[in-house]
Order: structure tokens, then sequence, then C-alpha cells
């Protein structure tokens, strides 16, 4: 009889048992680390760029919300001591009448003006899954986030209707799990259009010539790279200083609002987390300590035989961790198979929910298997405490 | 001499002044109402547990004195073990659950080849890769006596052996004690069975944790 069968029925219903208890770990946990991709996801893309937008309000939203950020103002900071690039951008919700609480999840409309590159460090480009990435000269293309192409079943070729215009989708891009996933970038020039069409304030003052508003100064905001060797923050502060009428972000103040503002989530998901190993931990170790007690009269019989301490010891330590494996695979698999099931559902409306990471599953694993080694190990000082006979007695 | 413990601390001598010599080739059976302590006499002889005072002496060894390690190791040299309710591991199979004896006593070579030959003379060979709760009662103490002898102890204990078992299979395994003793075995038995009793080489009795010599055996 080899060893695996006979360990699956020896312990079948402790596996089972320490299966379910890891399934818990790692699906809650999965769950904490799809959100906390997001978060992180936000906090790299902020910390590779100086976001500068007008001063005042308007319609633009994300990371560019402000007033408008006229041509002057973008040349005046391409010419700020350490900025190495200036890239004009509009961003705008995709549907105005849309609560705009959750900013981080709502759908929005990037305008890039292709004509310079992209300055973000973290984020130089976006990965294209199917199609192409926009080129400069482009006009009514749009490449889309992967969520927002699966919530509104589009493909590379597909034509999509934005403020009235009809935009051929040329690109979908990799799911990145964070904000970009439920983007539709476009050329710049065409989201001023979008600007202006939504926007009616917008549209009265440019037809009544109040103002002197050329298609150039409709940016939201513009996305500013620094140097290498330049600290971002004090290029940042030196824009602000030198430049008139403009919101400048330090991206350490950036990144640190970004974070206080999903700390709910993150307690949430640390108080979830530590829940799960607790509970789930607590599981396993007492179905392991639980597995060995009630093999206390076989102890008890290979003690009689001969067996010494070490070598029960031994015994005892490995098949808690043979069986703390099965265990810890089986409710790996488990916790997958309930995560692409439930993701397989939600695609429709373009979420995810699940994020199986590596750390994540190596973590659960190692988790597992120490605890179960030290719940077996517990066990099996308590059990070579007894002589053979009380072993053998008790155990009856 | 061996105590234990009741429930409102007093102490319950189970053992007293106990004296037993079974030499090589003898037979000795032990008689004794329940709790007399026939089966602590055992699990003292077997290093089962330890006596609160006196010695145990094997070939003149005194392995009552050695070191936890050491006494396991002596178990699996010096004593065979057979229980009244079998005491097989249900995961094994019968023929693992003998092997499990040459497993412990580091005797590995050959071992397969002795369990075999004895699994064929008791008549359960075929039944070799059954499990436990597939035996008969009969066909468990068969495979537990095999396990008991793999490793050809000196020393066989047997408590109440046949108690389990109806009288045929119980036959079966008095003779092969029986056979122990005439190969040159030391064999201390609890029974209660006539035909143990009118077959022993030494007949004892255990009266209030006191052995006494008892009639009735053939050599005493």
């Amino acid at each position: 009889m080899s060893a695996a069968a006979r360990i699956l029925r020896e312990y079948g219903f402790t596996i089972a048992g320490i299966a379910i208890g890891v399934a818990g770990i790692v699906a809650l946990g999965a769950m904490g680390e799809r959100i906390v991709r997001f978060i992180e996801g936000g906090d790299r893309f902020v910390l590779g760029q100086i976001s500068v937008a007008g001063r005042g309000m308007g319609m633009g939203t994300g990371f560019t919300a402000g007033g408008m950020l006229p041509a002057s103002a973008i040349r005046a900071i391409a010419g700020v001591p350490g900025v190495s690039g200036v890239q004009a951008q509009v961003m705008l919700p995709l549907n105005p009448s849309t609560s705009q609480f959750m900013t981080l999840t709502q759908e929005l409309v990037l305008g890039l003006d292709l004509s310079v590159p992209t300055p973000n460090r973290q984020y130089p480009t976006l990965p294209v899954r199917a199609g192409r990435a926009l080129r400069r000269g482009d006009r009514r293309v749009a490449v889309v986030g992967a969520s927002f192409a699966a919530s509104h079943g589009l493909h590379v070729g597909d034509r999509l209707l934005l403020e009235g215009d009809s935009y051929e989708v040329v690109g979908v891009l990799e799911r990145t799990l964070t904000a970009p996933d439920r983007f539709v970038i476009v050329p710049i020039e065409d989201a001023r259009r979008q600007w202006i069409a939504k926007d009616r304030l917008l549209r009265t003052v440019i037809a009544s010539g109040a103002a002197a508003v050329d298609a150039a100064d409709l940016n939201t905001g513009a996305a500013v790279g620094w140097r290498d060797g330049e600290d971002p923050d004090a290029v940042a502060r030196r824009i602000a200083a030198r430049v008139e009428g403009v919101n400048v972000q330090l991206p350490s103040e950036l990144s640190a609002l970004l974070r206080s503002s999903t700390a709910f989530f993150s307690a949430l998901l640390a108080g979830l987390g530590v829940l799960a190993f607790v509970i789930g931990g607590l599981s396993l170790a007492n179905t392991i300590a639980a597995a060995v007690f009630e093999r206390l009269r076989d102890f008890g019989v290979k003690r009689a035989l001969g067996a010494t301490d070490w070598r029960l010891g031994r015994e005892v330590l490995a098949e808690a961790l043979a069986v703390t494996l099965s265990g810890g695979a089986v409710g790996v698999a488990l916790a997958m198979l309930l995560g692409v099931t439930v993701d397989r559902w939600a695609a429709r409306t373009g979420q995810q929910l699940f994020l199986f990471s590596g750390r994540l599953l190596g973590g659960s694993v190692v988790f597992s298997v120490l605890l179960g080694a030290a719940a077996a190990a517990y066990a099996t000082l308590r059990v070579v405490r007894l002589s053979p006979a009380e072993a053998i007695r008790r155990g009856a | 001499m061996k105590s234990y413990r009741a429930p409102d601390g007093a102490a319950i001598q189970v053992l007293d002044g106990v004296d037993l010599s079974v030499p090589p080739g003898c037979l000795a059976v032990v008689l004794g109402a329940s709790g007399s302590g026939k089966s602590t006499l055992l699990n003292v002889i077997g290093l089962l547990e330890d006596a609160d005072e006196g010695d145990v002496i094997v070939n003149g060894e005194r392995v009552s004195a050695l070191s936890r390690s050491a006494k396991s190791r002596a178990r699996g040299r010096y004593f065979g073990f057979v229980f009244q309710s079998f005491l097989l591991l249900p995961s094994l199979t019968a023929l693992d659950n003998v092997l499990l004896a040459a497993r412990y006593a580091d005797r590995g070579l050959d071992a397969r080849r002795r369990a075999h030959q004895l699994l064929g003379r008791f008549g359960v060979l075929e039944r070799q890769a059954h499990f436990p709760p597939q035996l008969s009662g009969g066909e468990q103490q068969r495979v537990a006596f095999c396990r008991a002898v793999l490793n050809d102890p000196p020393v066989l204990l047997a408590d109440e052996p046949t108690g389990n078992l109806d009288d045929a299979n119980g036959r079966v395994i008095l003779d092969a004690l029986r056979e122990r003793a005439r190969a040159g075995a030391a064999v201390v038995m609890v029974s209660h069975r006539p035909e143990a009793v009118s077959s022993a080489d030494a007949l004892y009795r255990m009266r209030e944790g006191r052995l006494e010599p008892a009639s009735g055996g053939g050599v005493s």
C-alpha cells in the first residue's frame, strides 16, 4: 500500500477539514489582494509623475481634477528647471450624471497629447492585450481598458459612441486591476470635442468670444516628468512657485492622499485577513492536533513495538506535513475554483473580485504547513509523554 | 511495586512485592480476578509502564533502569505482545501490521519473507492485503500473534489473548503460545481458559496485587 494511499485512507477527513480552512484563507486573501493591487496600482501611477491641473473647478476629474490648464501654462511648466517632459491631458467622466464620489472606480475618458511621449515613469506605456496603442495623428479611435471592454462588450474593430461621435476601438488594454481598466483613451483633440459637448458653460463661453480660448487651451491637466536625479517633490514645488494659475500635486502628497482615501478599505482588508488567518489557522491547528490525539492508541501500539519518542515524533511530524500539504493544495484548488467561477460571472460587468497572487498562494501554503507542523509537534509532545500502556488505555 | 492514584488522591496498590521469574522455555499463566493487577504486571514486565519500585531483568540486563529511548529499543528487541483486543492499526493491511514490528526493531532484512511465512502458518496469508475491520476476530488475533513473534522475541507477553475468541480460534492461539515456549521463549500469559491452565508450566494467581503460586499447572 503506497504511503499516499495510506495517508489518504487514514486522514481523508482531516485533509478535507484542512482544505476547507485553507480555502477560506486563500479566498478571502485573494479578494484582499485584488483590492490591494488596485490601491498599489494607483499609488505607483501617482508616484510616477507630477500631476498638474488648472486652478479652480471644472469638468476635469481623476488625478488631474481642476480648472482649465491653458497651453501657455503647459509651455511655462516645460521651461521649469528639472522638468523632462509635459503631456497635456483631458480627463473627463464618461457619464457626468453618474455620482462621482467613487472616483477610483468610475469610467473615465482620457485624452492624451500623442505628439509627446507619456512622461509617467511607472507607466510610460500601458500594455495592450489586443489591437494597438494610440498613435500620433489618430482621430476618432479609442483604446479601452479591459473592464470597460468587458462591461460594454467591446472588441477591436467595434464602434463606440461618445458624445454623438462614433469611435473605432483599435486596442484593448491588458487587465491592470487598477484605474486604467475603466478608461477610454482617445487622442486629446477628440477628448476636447467631448469636453465641449459635455460642458454647456464652456460652449457658451467659446461661442460668445468673451474669452480668448484656443483649442490647445482645453486641457484639464498635464502629466509632468522630471529629469534623472531630480527630487520629484522639489520639482513640483518649483512648478508651483514659478507657474501661475496651476494646482500642482506633489507625488508624495498625492500618494499619501490616495492611501488615506483608501485607508478604510485597507483597514477592512487587514482585519479580514487577520480574521481569516486566525479562524482558518485555529481550525487547521485543531484539526491536526485532533487527528494526532485520535490515533493515541496507534501510537501506544507503535511504542510497544519499539518506536522511540524521536522516531515516533518524526513519523507524526512527517505525516502531519504530508496531510497539511495535501489539505493546503486541495484548499488552494477549491479557492481558485470558487474564484474563477465567481470571476467568470462577474466578468460580464467587467469586474474581477479575486486575485490569486504568487505571494498569497505561497504564503498560505507556508503558513498552513508551519501551523500544521507546530500543532503536530505540540500534540506529539503530549503523546510521547504518556507511557505506551497509558496511551493504549486512553486511546481505546 | 506499583500504585495508582485514585481520583480522591488515595494510593491504590496494584502490585505489591511481586517477584516473578520465568525461565526460557517456560509458559507461565497468571490467573486472578478483574482488577487484581494482572495486566499491570504484564505492562511492567514489558516496559509499557514503569513500576514505582523494583527491577525488570531480561537475559541478565536490568531493562527497567534504561533511559526512555533505550527502553523503547529494548521493547522491540526483547518483547512480543499479544493483547486481548488485538490492537492492530486499522489503517494498515494485515501484512503491514505484521511488518510494523520489524520496522521499529530495525530488522528489515528478511522481515517480509518471515511475515509471509508466519501469515501462511496461521492461515491468514490470503488475507494479507485486508485491513483489520475486514478480518474476523480470530483472524485479527492470528495476525497480531504474527506481529508479536516476527522478531522472535525472547519474552512473549499475552494479556487475555483468547478473551475475544471462540474456542477454535482460542485453541490456535494457545497452541501457538505453547509452541513459542517450546522454542525457547519465556511466555507469560494472563488467561482464564481451562486449556491454558492445564498446559501451563507454571501457574500463578494475583490477589490484591500479590502474586502467589497456584495449583493446577503442569510444572510449577
